[in-house]
Protein backbone atom coordinates (compact mmCIF):
# COMPACT_ATOMS: atom_id res chain seq x y z
CA UNK A 1 0.00 0.00 0.00
CA UNK A 2 2.35 1.94 1.23
CA UNK A 3 4.88 1.51 -1.88
CA UNK A 4 1.85 2.08 -4.33
CA UNK A 5 1.24 6.04 -2.78
CA UNK A 6 4.87 6.54 -3.04
CA UNK A 7 5.29 5.52 -6.84
CA UNK A 8 1.96 7.64 -7.01
CA UNK A 9 4.17 10.24 -6.02
CA UNK A 10 6.80 9.83 -8.41
CA UNK A 11 4.99 9.81 -10.96
CA UNK A 12 2.65 13.25 -9.75
CA UNK A 13 6.46 14.56 -9.42
CA UNK A 14 8.10 13.09 -12.54
CA UNK A 15 10.44 11.24 -10.79
CA UNK A 16 12.12 9.48 -13.68
CA UNK A 17 14.44 6.32 -13.31
CA UNK A 18 16.79 5.11 -15.65
CA UNK A 19 15.88 4.00 -19.49
CA UNK A 20 16.82 0.42 -18.35
CA UNK A 21 14.36 0.20 -15.86
CA UNK A 22 11.60 0.94 -17.78
CA UNK A 23 9.77 -2.23 -18.53
CA UNK A 24 9.70 -2.78 -14.47
CA UNK A 25 8.48 0.99 -14.67
CA UNK A 26 5.41 0.18 -17.10
CA UNK A 27 4.29 -3.06 -14.26
CA UNK A 28 4.02 -0.63 -11.43
CA UNK A 29 2.17 1.85 -13.79
CA UNK A 30 -0.46 -0.31 -14.91
CA UNK A 31 -0.93 -0.95 -11.26
CA UNK A 32 -1.37 2.67 -10.40
CA UNK A 33 -4.08 3.21 -13.12
CA UNK A 34 -6.17 0.15 -11.78
CA UNK A 35 -5.69 0.79 -8.41
CA UNK A 36 -6.79 4.95 -8.61
CA UNK A 37 -8.81 3.78 -10.92
CA UNK A 38 -10.98 1.61 -9.07
CA UNK A 39 -11.05 4.19 -6.49
CA UNK A 40 -12.75 6.70 -8.81
CA UNK A 41 -14.64 4.51 -10.68
CA UNK A 42 -16.41 2.85 -6.66
CA UNK A 43 -17.04 6.30 -5.63
CA UNK A 44 -18.30 7.52 -9.39
CA UNK A 45 -21.28 4.99 -8.77
CA UNK A 46 -22.46 6.25 -5.86
CA UNK A 47 -24.62 8.33 -7.10
CA UNK A 48 -27.63 6.30 -6.71
CA UNK A 49 -26.46 5.69 -2.92
CA UNK A 50 -24.08 3.82 -0.85
CA UNK A 51 -26.29 1.23 0.94
CA UNK A 52 -28.95 -1.44 -0.76
CA UNK A 53 -29.45 -2.80 -4.35
CA UNK A 54 -27.69 0.94 -5.84
CA UNK A 55 -24.51 0.24 -4.37
CA UNK A 56 -23.76 -2.60 -7.04
CA UNK A 57 -23.61 0.58 -9.22
CA UNK A 58 -20.17 1.17 -7.21
CA UNK A 59 -19.01 -2.22 -7.53
CA UNK A 60 -19.38 -1.88 -11.33
CA UNK A 61 -17.75 1.52 -11.48
CA UNK A 62 -14.89 -0.11 -9.45
CA UNK A 63 -14.20 -2.84 -11.95
CA UNK A 64 -15.24 -0.31 -15.72
CA UNK A 65 -13.14 2.54 -15.17
CA UNK A 66 -9.74 0.47 -15.05
CA UNK A 67 -10.97 -1.51 -17.73
CA UNK A 68 -11.59 1.61 -19.92
CA UNK A 69 -7.96 2.91 -19.79
CA UNK A 70 -6.43 -0.10 -19.46
CA UNK A 71 -8.40 -1.50 -22.50
CA UNK A 72 -7.95 1.52 -24.78
CA UNK A 73 -4.43 1.82 -23.83
CA UNK A 74 -3.90 -2.15 -25.01
CA UNK A 75 -5.74 -1.59 -27.81
CA UNK A 76 -4.06 1.46 -29.27
CA UNK A 77 -0.20 0.05 -28.70
CA UNK A 78 0.05 -2.67 -31.38
CA UNK A 79 -0.41 -0.33 -34.25
CA UNK A 80 1.78 2.16 -31.71
CA UNK A 81 4.23 -0.32 -32.11
CA UNK A 82 4.20 -1.01 -35.82
CA UNK A 83 4.12 2.87 -36.38
CA UNK A 84 7.21 4.08 -34.21
CA UNK A 85 9.24 1.06 -36.17
CA UNK A 86 8.47 2.53 -39.22
CA UNK A 87 9.17 6.23 -38.18
CA UNK A 88 12.66 4.97 -37.16
CA UNK A 89 12.12 5.06 -33.39
CA UNK A 90 11.94 1.29 -32.29
CA UNK A 91 15.04 2.13 -29.70
CA UNK A 92 13.08 4.75 -28.09
CA UNK A 93 9.85 2.41 -28.13
CA UNK A 94 9.85 1.31 -24.10
CA UNK A 95 10.70 4.64 -23.20
CA UNK A 96 7.90 5.94 -24.89
CA UNK A 97 5.32 3.31 -23.53
CA UNK A 98 6.19 4.32 -20.12
CA UNK A 99 5.84 7.86 -20.69
CA UNK A 100 2.12 7.13 -21.86
CA UNK A 101 1.38 4.78 -18.93
CA UNK A 102 2.84 7.35 -16.78
CA UNK A 103 0.43 9.98 -17.97
CA UNK A 104 -2.42 7.24 -17.76
CA UNK A 105 -1.12 6.63 -13.98
CA UNK A 106 -1.39 10.35 -13.32
CA UNK A 107 -4.71 10.59 -14.81
CA UNK A 108 -5.98 7.99 -12.48
CA UNK A 109 -4.23 9.53 -9.21
CA UNK A 110 -5.48 13.12 -10.16
CA UNK A 111 -9.20 11.59 -10.53
CA UNK A 112 -8.60 9.85 -7.71
CA UNK A 113 -7.92 12.96 -5.90
CA UNK A 114 -11.16 14.75 -7.12
CA UNK A 115 -13.17 12.21 -5.70
CA UNK A 116 -14.25 14.26 -2.95
CA UNK A 117 -15.16 17.51 -5.36
CA UNK A 118 -17.71 14.31 -6.82
CA UNK A 119 -19.09 13.20 -3.69
CA UNK A 120 -19.97 16.69 -2.52
CA UNK A 121 -21.68 17.36 -5.88
CA UNK A 122 -23.66 14.10 -5.99
CA UNK A 123 -24.62 15.32 -2.11
CA UNK A 124 -25.48 18.70 -3.41
CA UNK A 125 -26.86 18.14 -6.86
CA UNK A 126 -30.09 15.92 -7.36
CA UNK A 127 -29.96 15.60 -11.44
CA UNK A 128 -28.52 12.86 -13.33
CA UNK A 129 -27.42 14.50 -16.75
CA UNK A 130 -25.49 17.35 -13.95
CA UNK A 131 -24.20 13.79 -12.46
CA UNK A 132 -22.69 13.18 -15.92
CA UNK A 133 -21.94 16.57 -16.41
CA UNK A 134 -19.92 16.81 -13.01
CA UNK A 135 -17.92 13.37 -14.07
CA UNK A 136 -16.96 14.79 -17.33
CA UNK A 137 -15.82 17.70 -15.88
CA UNK A 138 -13.47 15.74 -13.36
CA UNK A 139 -12.20 13.33 -16.23
CA UNK A 140 -11.56 16.55 -18.49
CA UNK A 141 -8.95 18.57 -15.41
CA UNK A 142 -7.55 14.93 -15.24
CA UNK A 143 -6.85 14.51 -18.75
CA UNK A 144 -5.21 18.24 -19.09
CA UNK A 145 -3.36 18.11 -15.95
CA UNK A 146 -1.99 15.04 -17.12
CA UNK A 147 -0.63 16.58 -20.16
CA UNK A 148 2.23 17.67 -18.20
CA UNK A 149 3.51 14.52 -17.35
CA UNK A 150 3.49 13.66 -20.85
CA UNK A 151 5.24 16.55 -22.06
CA UNK A 152 7.73 16.52 -18.98
CA UNK A 153 8.76 12.74 -20.39
CA UNK A 154 8.27 13.25 -24.18
CA UNK A 155 10.56 16.15 -24.00
CA UNK A 156 13.81 14.20 -24.44
CA UNK A 157 12.05 11.88 -26.80
CA UNK A 158 11.76 14.33 -29.23
CA UNK A 159 14.64 16.63 -28.65
CA UNK A 160 16.26 13.03 -29.78
CA UNK A 161 14.26 12.37 -32.76
CA UNK A 162 11.40 14.45 -34.22
CA UNK A 163 9.24 11.57 -35.29
CA UNK A 164 8.45 11.48 -31.89
CA UNK A 165 5.92 14.65 -32.49
CA UNK A 166 4.02 13.38 -34.86
CA UNK A 167 3.77 9.73 -33.04
CA UNK A 168 2.46 11.49 -30.09
CA UNK A 169 -0.12 12.97 -32.80
CA UNK A 170 -0.88 9.78 -34.06
CA UNK A 171 -1.91 7.95 -30.97
CA UNK A 172 -4.00 10.92 -29.37
CA UNK A 173 -6.39 9.98 -32.38
CA UNK A 174 -6.21 6.21 -31.90
CA UNK A 175 -6.45 6.50 -28.22
CA UNK A 176 -9.37 9.13 -28.09
CA UNK A 177 -11.08 7.51 -31.15
CA UNK A 178 -11.00 3.71 -29.14
CA UNK A 179 -11.64 5.36 -25.77
CA UNK A 180 -15.02 7.03 -26.47
CA UNK A 181 -16.28 4.06 -28.30
CA UNK A 182 -14.83 1.82 -25.08
CA UNK A 183 -16.41 4.65 -22.59
CA UNK A 184 -19.64 4.31 -24.77
CA UNK A 185 -19.58 0.25 -24.98
CA UNK A 186 -19.07 0.21 -20.51
CA UNK A 187 -21.91 2.69 -19.74
CA UNK A 188 -23.43 3.13 -17.30
CA UNK A 189 -20.33 4.34 -15.37
CA UNK A 190 -22.93 6.72 -12.79
CA UNK A 191 -26.13 4.38 -12.96
CA UNK A 192 -29.64 5.85 -14.30
CA UNK A 193 -31.78 6.12 -11.05
CA UNK A 194 -34.40 5.27 -13.28
CA UNK A 195 -33.27 2.18 -14.76
CA UNK A 196 -32.32 -0.83 -12.88
CA UNK A 197 -28.80 -1.58 -11.98
CA UNK A 198 -27.08 -3.68 -15.08
CA UNK A 199 -23.16 -3.87 -15.73
CA UNK A 200 -24.17 -2.95 -19.75
CA UNK A 201 -27.00 -1.27 -21.24
CA UNK A 202 -27.90 -3.93 -23.60
CA UNK A 203 -30.83 -2.43 -25.14
CA UNK A 204 -28.59 0.69 -25.81
CA UNK A 205 -25.52 -1.33 -27.44
CA UNK A 206 -24.29 1.06 -30.39
CA UNK A 207 -21.80 2.83 -31.39
CA UNK A 208 -21.27 6.50 -30.32
CA UNK A 209 -19.82 7.90 -33.25
CA UNK A 210 -23.04 6.44 -34.94
CA UNK A 211 -25.44 8.16 -32.46
CA UNK A 212 -23.66 11.14 -32.39
CA UNK A 213 -23.46 11.68 -36.42
CA UNK A 214 -27.28 11.25 -36.32
CA UNK A 215 -27.58 13.51 -33.53
CA UNK A 216 -25.68 16.16 -35.47
CA UNK A 217 -27.76 15.26 -38.79
CA UNK A 218 -31.15 15.99 -37.09
CA UNK A 219 -29.72 18.87 -35.79
CA UNK A 220 -29.05 20.35 -39.02
CA UNK A 221 -31.62 18.95 -41.07
CA UNK A 222 -34.73 19.05 -38.92
CA UNK B 1 9.37 -23.49 -35.14
CA UNK B 2 12.85 -22.02 -35.09
CA UNK B 3 12.32 -21.00 -38.71
CA UNK B 4 9.21 -19.19 -38.02
CA UNK B 5 10.79 -16.65 -35.56
CA UNK B 6 13.30 -16.64 -37.42
CA UNK B 7 10.98 -15.20 -40.57
CA UNK B 8 8.88 -13.06 -37.66
CA UNK B 9 12.35 -11.12 -36.73
CA UNK B 10 12.76 -10.76 -40.68
CA UNK B 11 9.47 -8.82 -41.08
CA UNK B 12 11.06 -6.81 -37.79
CA UNK B 13 14.04 -5.89 -39.72
CA UNK B 14 11.75 -4.43 -42.02
CA UNK B 15 9.69 -2.35 -40.32
CA UNK B 16 12.66 -1.10 -38.46
CA UNK B 17 14.38 -0.40 -41.53
CA UNK B 18 17.03 -2.87 -41.32
CA UNK B 19 16.50 -5.15 -44.31
CA UNK B 20 16.29 -1.58 -46.37
CA UNK B 21 19.66 0.81 -45.50
CA UNK B 22 21.47 1.93 -48.18
CA UNK B 23 24.77 0.16 -48.20
CA UNK B 24 22.65 -3.57 -47.97
CA UNK B 25 20.91 -2.56 -50.93
CA UNK B 26 24.22 -1.99 -53.19
CA UNK B 27 23.47 -5.55 -54.84
CA UNK B 28 19.77 -4.02 -56.32
CA UNK B 29 17.92 -6.33 -54.42
CA UNK B 30 16.80 -6.57 -50.83
CA UNK B 31 18.04 -9.47 -48.72
CA UNK B 32 14.57 -11.22 -47.27
CA UNK B 33 13.86 -14.49 -47.27
CA UNK B 34 11.11 -14.64 -49.72
CA UNK B 35 9.08 -17.70 -48.77
CA UNK B 36 9.19 -17.24 -44.96
CA UNK B 37 8.33 -13.36 -45.60
CA UNK B 38 5.65 -14.53 -47.94
CA UNK B 39 4.47 -16.76 -45.69
CA UNK B 40 4.35 -14.03 -42.81
CA UNK B 41 2.69 -11.90 -44.40
CA UNK B 42 -0.55 -14.47 -45.93
CA UNK B 43 -0.80 -14.88 -42.06
CA UNK B 44 -0.88 -11.35 -40.61
CA UNK B 45 -3.63 -10.57 -43.73
CA UNK B 46 -5.57 -13.90 -42.55
CA UNK B 47 -5.43 -12.04 -39.29
CA UNK B 48 -7.32 -9.16 -40.35
CA UNK B 49 -9.63 -11.06 -42.18
CA UNK B 50 -10.81 -12.95 -39.07
CA UNK B 51 -11.55 -9.59 -37.54
CA UNK B 52 -13.11 -8.36 -40.25
CA UNK B 53 -15.17 -11.28 -40.08
CA UNK B 54 -16.22 -10.87 -36.23
CA UNK B 55 -19.11 -8.24 -37.27
CA UNK B 56 -21.03 -10.68 -39.43
CA UNK B 57 -20.03 -13.28 -36.64
CA UNK B 58 -22.10 -11.01 -34.09
CA UNK B 59 -25.07 -9.51 -36.35
CA UNK B 60 -25.78 -12.53 -37.95
CA UNK B 61 -24.02 -15.90 -36.49
CA UNK B 62 -22.46 -16.14 -39.94
CA UNK B 63 -18.98 -18.13 -39.08
CA UNK B 64 -18.16 -18.45 -43.07
CA UNK B 65 -17.67 -14.55 -43.31
CA UNK B 66 -14.55 -15.17 -40.92
CA UNK B 67 -13.06 -17.98 -42.92
CA UNK B 68 -14.21 -16.30 -46.19
CA UNK B 69 -12.61 -12.87 -45.33
CA UNK B 70 -9.62 -14.67 -43.70
CA UNK B 71 -8.73 -16.21 -47.19
CA UNK B 72 -10.05 -12.94 -49.22
CA UNK B 73 -7.44 -10.19 -47.39
CA UNK B 74 -4.18 -11.95 -48.34
CA UNK B 75 -5.44 -12.80 -51.70
CA UNK B 76 -6.89 -9.37 -52.42
CA UNK B 77 -2.68 -8.10 -52.32
CA UNK B 78 -1.50 -10.66 -54.01
CA UNK B 79 -4.02 -10.36 -56.67
CA UNK B 80 -3.76 -5.88 -56.71
CA UNK B 81 0.23 -7.30 -56.98
CA UNK B 82 0.27 -9.12 -59.88
CA UNK B 83 -2.19 -6.25 -61.84
CA UNK B 84 0.37 -3.56 -60.60
CA UNK B 85 3.65 -5.42 -61.32
CA UNK B 86 4.02 -5.08 -64.89
CA UNK B 87 3.34 -1.42 -64.94
CA UNK B 88 5.97 -0.48 -61.92
CA UNK B 89 8.99 -2.43 -63.60
CA UNK B 90 8.08 -0.70 -66.69
CA UNK B 91 7.83 2.76 -65.38
CA UNK B 92 10.89 2.10 -63.60
CA UNK B 93 12.76 0.93 -66.17
CA UNK B 94 11.68 4.09 -68.22
CA UNK B 95 13.43 6.28 -65.70
CA UNK B 96 16.47 4.63 -66.09
CA UNK B 97 16.30 2.18 -63.56
CA UNK B 98 18.76 -1.68 -63.45
CA UNK B 99 16.50 -3.12 -61.16
CA UNK B 100 15.32 -6.78 -62.48
CA UNK B 101 11.82 -8.03 -61.92
CA UNK B 102 13.05 -10.57 -59.00
CA UNK B 103 14.56 -7.78 -57.80
CA UNK B 104 10.92 -5.58 -58.21
CA UNK B 105 9.01 -8.72 -56.93
CA UNK B 106 11.35 -8.70 -53.37
CA UNK B 107 10.25 -5.01 -52.91
CA UNK B 108 6.70 -5.41 -53.41
CA UNK B 109 6.83 -8.35 -51.03
CA UNK B 110 8.84 -6.52 -48.69
CA UNK B 111 5.95 -3.59 -49.13
CA UNK B 112 3.11 -5.57 -48.72
CA UNK B 113 4.66 -7.28 -45.63
CA UNK B 114 4.82 -3.65 -44.01
CA UNK B 115 1.55 -2.77 -45.79
CA UNK B 116 -0.11 -6.11 -43.82
CA UNK B 117 1.81 -5.40 -40.25
CA UNK B 118 0.13 -1.79 -40.09
CA UNK B 119 -3.44 -3.93 -41.26
CA UNK B 120 -2.91 -6.11 -38.74
CA UNK B 121 -1.68 -4.27 -35.83
CA UNK B 122 -5.35 -2.12 -36.11
CA UNK B 123 -7.29 -5.90 -36.15
CA UNK B 124 -8.09 -5.33 -32.92
CA UNK B 125 -9.30 -2.22 -33.10
CA UNK B 126 -11.64 -3.48 -35.63
CA UNK B 127 -12.39 -6.29 -33.82
CA UNK B 128 -13.50 -4.01 -30.51
CA UNK B 129 -15.82 -1.84 -32.74
CA UNK B 130 -17.47 -4.99 -34.83
CA UNK B 131 -17.78 -6.24 -31.22
CA UNK B 132 -19.77 -3.37 -29.94
CA UNK B 133 -22.18 -1.62 -32.99
CA UNK B 134 -24.32 -2.83 -35.39
CA UNK B 135 -24.16 -0.08 -37.69
CA UNK B 136 -22.82 -2.01 -41.09
CA UNK B 137 -21.78 1.36 -42.89
CA UNK B 138 -19.67 2.20 -39.36
CA UNK B 139 -17.94 -0.48 -40.31
CA UNK B 140 -17.87 -0.54 -43.98
CA UNK B 141 -15.87 2.83 -43.53
CA UNK B 142 -13.90 2.43 -40.72
CA UNK B 143 -12.39 -0.89 -43.45
CA UNK B 144 -12.02 1.87 -45.69
CA UNK B 145 -10.06 4.53 -43.13
CA UNK B 146 -7.73 1.59 -42.12
CA UNK B 147 -7.10 -0.10 -45.78
CA UNK B 148 -6.09 3.61 -46.56
CA UNK B 149 -3.60 4.42 -43.90
CA UNK B 150 -2.14 1.05 -44.26
CA UNK B 151 -1.96 1.35 -47.96
CA UNK B 152 0.22 4.80 -47.65
CA UNK B 153 2.41 3.05 -45.41
CA UNK B 154 3.07 0.51 -48.19
CA UNK B 155 3.33 3.03 -50.76
CA UNK B 156 5.88 5.29 -48.58
CA UNK B 157 8.01 1.84 -47.97
CA UNK B 158 8.24 1.23 -51.29
CA UNK B 159 8.80 4.22 -53.26
CA UNK B 160 11.26 5.13 -50.60
CA UNK B 161 12.79 1.94 -51.38
CA UNK B 162 12.38 2.37 -54.78
CA UNK B 163 14.30 5.42 -54.53
CA UNK B 164 17.04 4.15 -52.26
CA UNK B 165 17.85 0.67 -54.55
CA UNK B 166 18.23 3.34 -57.24
CA UNK B 167 20.82 5.11 -55.75
CA UNK B 168 22.36 2.46 -53.83
CA UNK B 169 25.01 1.39 -56.08
CA UNK B 170 26.06 4.41 -57.13
CA UNK B 171 26.76 6.05 -53.35
CA UNK B 172 28.21 2.81 -52.40
CA UNK B 173 31.13 2.81 -55.70
CA UNK B 174 32.07 6.25 -55.28
CA UNK B 175 32.17 5.46 -51.23
CA UNK B 176 34.83 2.82 -52.21
CA UNK B 177 36.90 4.81 -54.55
CA UNK B 178 39.66 6.38 -53.35
CA UNK B 179 40.12 9.57 -55.88
CA UNK B 180 37.13 11.85 -56.53
CA UNK B 181 34.88 10.84 -58.69
CA UNK B 182 35.45 13.45 -61.99
CA UNK B 183 32.23 15.18 -63.04
CA UNK B 184 30.11 12.50 -65.22
CA UNK B 185 29.63 13.22 -68.73
CA UNK B 186 26.32 14.44 -69.57
CA UNK B 187 24.50 12.24 -72.37
CA UNK B 188 23.99 13.41 -75.52
CA UNK B 189 21.78 10.33 -76.87
CA UNK B 190 18.95 10.80 -74.22
CA UNK B 191 19.21 7.20 -73.94
CA UNK B 192 17.74 6.08 -70.51
CA UNK B 193 20.36 3.62 -70.17
CA UNK B 194 23.23 5.73 -70.81
CA UNK B 195 21.30 8.46 -68.51
CA UNK B 196 21.21 6.24 -65.59
CA UNK B 197 25.30 6.37 -65.23
CA UNK B 198 25.09 10.21 -65.00
CA UNK B 199 24.53 12.29 -61.90
CA UNK B 200 24.35 15.92 -63.54
CA UNK B 201 21.19 17.89 -65.47
CA UNK B 202 22.17 17.60 -69.33
CA UNK B 203 22.80 21.04 -70.83
CA UNK B 204 20.04 19.81 -73.35
CA UNK B 205 17.62 18.09 -71.10
CA UNK B 206 16.46 14.81 -72.24
CA UNK B 207 13.11 13.48 -72.11
CA UNK B 208 12.95 11.74 -68.21
CA UNK B 209 14.68 13.22 -65.61
CA UNK B 210 17.64 10.81 -64.06
CA UNK B 211 16.96 9.31 -60.62
CA UNK B 212 18.79 12.51 -58.04
CA UNK B 213 19.73 15.72 -59.27
CA UNK B 214 22.93 16.93 -57.23
CA UNK B 215 26.30 15.95 -58.28
CA UNK B 216 27.89 14.03 -56.17
CA UNK B 217 31.37 14.11 -54.44
CA UNK B 218 33.15 11.80 -52.02
CA UNK B 219 32.45 13.97 -48.50
CA UNK B 220 28.66 13.79 -49.40
CA UNK B 221 28.44 9.69 -49.98
CA UNK B 222 30.39 9.78 -46.57
CA UNK B 223 27.93 11.87 -45.13
CA UNK B 224 25.03 10.29 -46.74
CA UNK B 225 25.93 6.91 -45.49
CA UNK B 226 26.04 8.55 -41.73
CA UNK B 227 23.17 10.09 -41.71
CA UNK B 228 21.18 6.57 -43.19
CA UNK B 229 22.34 5.08 -39.93
CA UNK B 230 19.29 6.17 -37.87
CA UNK B 231 17.03 6.82 -40.46
CA UNK B 232 13.86 4.97 -40.37
CA UNK B 233 12.68 2.96 -43.65
CA UNK B 234 10.18 5.76 -45.01
CA UNK B 235 12.58 8.50 -44.04
CA UNK B 236 14.50 10.70 -47.10
CA UNK B 237 18.12 10.34 -47.89
CA UNK B 238 19.58 13.47 -47.19
CA UNK B 239 21.36 14.82 -50.85
CA UNK B 240 19.49 12.75 -52.81
CA UNK B 241 16.08 14.20 -54.39
CA UNK B 242 13.76 12.55 -57.10
CA UNK B 243 13.56 14.19 -59.85
CA UNK B 244 10.82 15.88 -61.42
CA UNK B 245 9.33 13.32 -63.78
CA UNK B 246 9.95 10.88 -61.96
CA UNK B 247 8.08 11.77 -58.78
CA UNK B 248 5.44 12.81 -61.05
CA UNK B 249 5.86 9.11 -62.92
CA UNK B 250 5.12 7.72 -59.09
CA UNK B 251 2.66 9.50 -58.31
CA UNK B 252 0.54 9.03 -61.11
CA UNK B 253 1.52 5.06 -60.36
CA UNK B 254 0.47 5.19 -56.48
CA UNK B 255 -2.83 6.72 -57.89
CA UNK B 256 -3.38 3.85 -60.18
CA UNK B 257 -2.18 1.56 -57.30
CA UNK B 258 -4.89 2.58 -54.69
CA UNK B 259 -7.55 2.42 -57.37
CA UNK B 260 -7.09 -1.04 -58.44
CA UNK B 261 -6.69 -1.92 -55.00
CA UNK B 262 -10.07 -0.29 -54.21
CA UNK B 263 -11.94 -2.07 -57.09
CA UNK B 264 -10.38 -5.09 -56.35
CA UNK B 265 -11.48 -5.28 -53.17
CA UNK B 266 -14.74 -4.48 -54.56
CA UNK B 267 -14.52 -7.42 -56.78
CA UNK B 268 -13.82 -9.59 -54.16
CA UNK B 269 -16.61 -8.44 -51.89
CA UNK B 270 -18.00 -9.24 -49.42
CA UNK B 271 -15.46 -8.75 -46.84
CA UNK B 272 -17.74 -7.61 -43.85
CA UNK B 273 -20.95 -8.83 -44.39
CA UNK B 274 -23.91 -6.95 -44.59
CA UNK B 275 -26.27 -8.31 -41.98
CA UNK B 276 -29.36 -7.76 -44.56
CA UNK B 277 -28.07 -10.02 -47.46
CA UNK B 278 -26.92 -13.90 -46.35
CA UNK B 279 -23.40 -15.32 -47.11
CA UNK B 280 -22.19 -15.96 -50.09
CA UNK B 281 -18.44 -16.20 -51.26
CA UNK B 282 -19.05 -13.48 -54.08
CA UNK B 283 -21.13 -11.02 -54.96
CA UNK B 284 -22.51 -10.45 -58.43
CA UNK B 285 -21.22 -7.53 -60.95
CA UNK B 286 -22.80 -4.45 -60.33
CA UNK B 287 -21.84 -0.92 -59.44
CA UNK B 288 -18.24 0.41 -57.59
CA UNK B 289 -15.99 0.66 -55.02
CA UNK B 290 -16.51 4.70 -54.73
CA UNK B 291 -20.45 4.35 -55.27
CA UNK B 292 -20.46 2.32 -52.10
CA UNK B 293 -18.41 4.21 -50.03
CA UNK B 294 -20.67 7.47 -50.66
CA UNK B 295 -23.74 5.42 -50.09
CA UNK B 296 -22.07 4.06 -46.86
CA UNK B 297 -21.53 7.48 -45.57
CA UNK B 298 -25.24 8.61 -46.80
CA UNK B 299 -27.05 5.92 -44.67
CA UNK B 300 -24.23 6.79 -41.25
CA UNK B 301 -25.82 10.11 -41.38
CA UNK B 302 -29.47 9.46 -42.19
Amino acid sequence: MTSLLLRADDVLRRRLRTERAAPKDIAWLAALIAAFGMFYGGLMGSYGGMWGPAALQMVYGAVKVPILLLATFALSLPSFFVLNSLAGLRSDFVPAVRALAATQAGLAVILASLAPFTLLWYASVGHYQAAIFFNALMFTVASVSAQVILRFHYQPLIRRNANHRWMLRAWFVVYAFVGIQMGWVLRPFIGDPGSPVQFFRSESWGNAYVIVAHMMWRLLFP
Amino acid sequence: MKKFVSWLVELDRILRGDATRVVDLKDGSIRISLGGVSLVLVLLGMTYGLCMGVFALVTSDNRMQMVASAVKVPALFVLTLLVTLPSLYVFNALVGSRLTVASLVRLFVAALAVNLAVLASLGPIIAFFALSTISYSFIVLLNVVIFTVSGVAGLAFLLQTLHRLNIAPRIVRLAASTAPAPPPVPPVTGEPAAAAESWQVPAEGTALDHIGQAQVDQSQVVEAQAVDEDAGPLDEIEGYALGRHTKLIFDCWIILFGLVGAQMSWVLRPFIGSPAVPFQWLRPRGSNFFEAVLDAVRSLFS
